[in-house]
């Protein structure tokens, strides 16, 4: 049997793997997002709870930055084409 | 006085949601709440090896699906 060398830069699969733990580490981010938009939504939040989650959340998406920024990187990298479904993540994020 | 005649869906065209990002549509599956239940077997040549048995409630915390403790929980 023929082996052909398959030679995989460790490099780009390091950062290959990283993109797909950010993505979904994103994803999960951004569903937390809206559900907190929706409970401010009800209101049913005293303003103290309200503060901590808005304060979280903007942490969060800072970290976001910094991991991204932190592997080399965009963003809108970690958004994934589903093809027929369309995106998984809003195009602007 | 007979329905008007509905155009048969071409399946082979259907396009995506126009616009709507899957984590849109997740979140709005949670918003109204969903359960999964059922029994999955992973088998290796016919051999039955792992069984995954589900019954999960998957839904944001409403006064309809108050959280199970009072606090924000171990999680």
């Amino acid at each position: 049997m023929t082996g052909t060398r398959v030679d995989i830069d460790p490099q780009q699969a390091g950062r290959d793997l990283a993109a797909l733990v950010l993505t979904v580490v994103e994803l999960l981010r951004q569903l937390m997002e809206r559900q907190a938009l929706r409970r401010l939504d009800l209101g049913d939040l005293d303003d103290g709870q309200e503060e901590a989650i808005g304060t979280t959340l903007m942490m969060l998406d800072r970290r976001m930055d910094e991991l991204c920024a932190q592997h080399g990187l965009r963003r809108e990298d970690l958004n994934l084409d589903l093809g027929p479904l369309g995106t998984l993540l809003p195009d602007g994020a | 006085m007979t329905a008007p005649p509905r155009e048969v869906v071409d399946w082979e065209h259907v396009q995506a949601p126009v616009g709507v990002p899957l984590v849109d549509l997740l979140d709005r599956v949670l918003a109204t709440g969903v359960v999964i239940s059922g029994d999955l077997v992973i088998a290796i040549a016919d051999v039955p090896l792992i069984r995954l048995s589900l019954h999960a409630l998957l839904a944001s915390v409403s006064e309809r699906v108050p959280a199970p403790w009072a606090d924000g929980g171990p999680l």
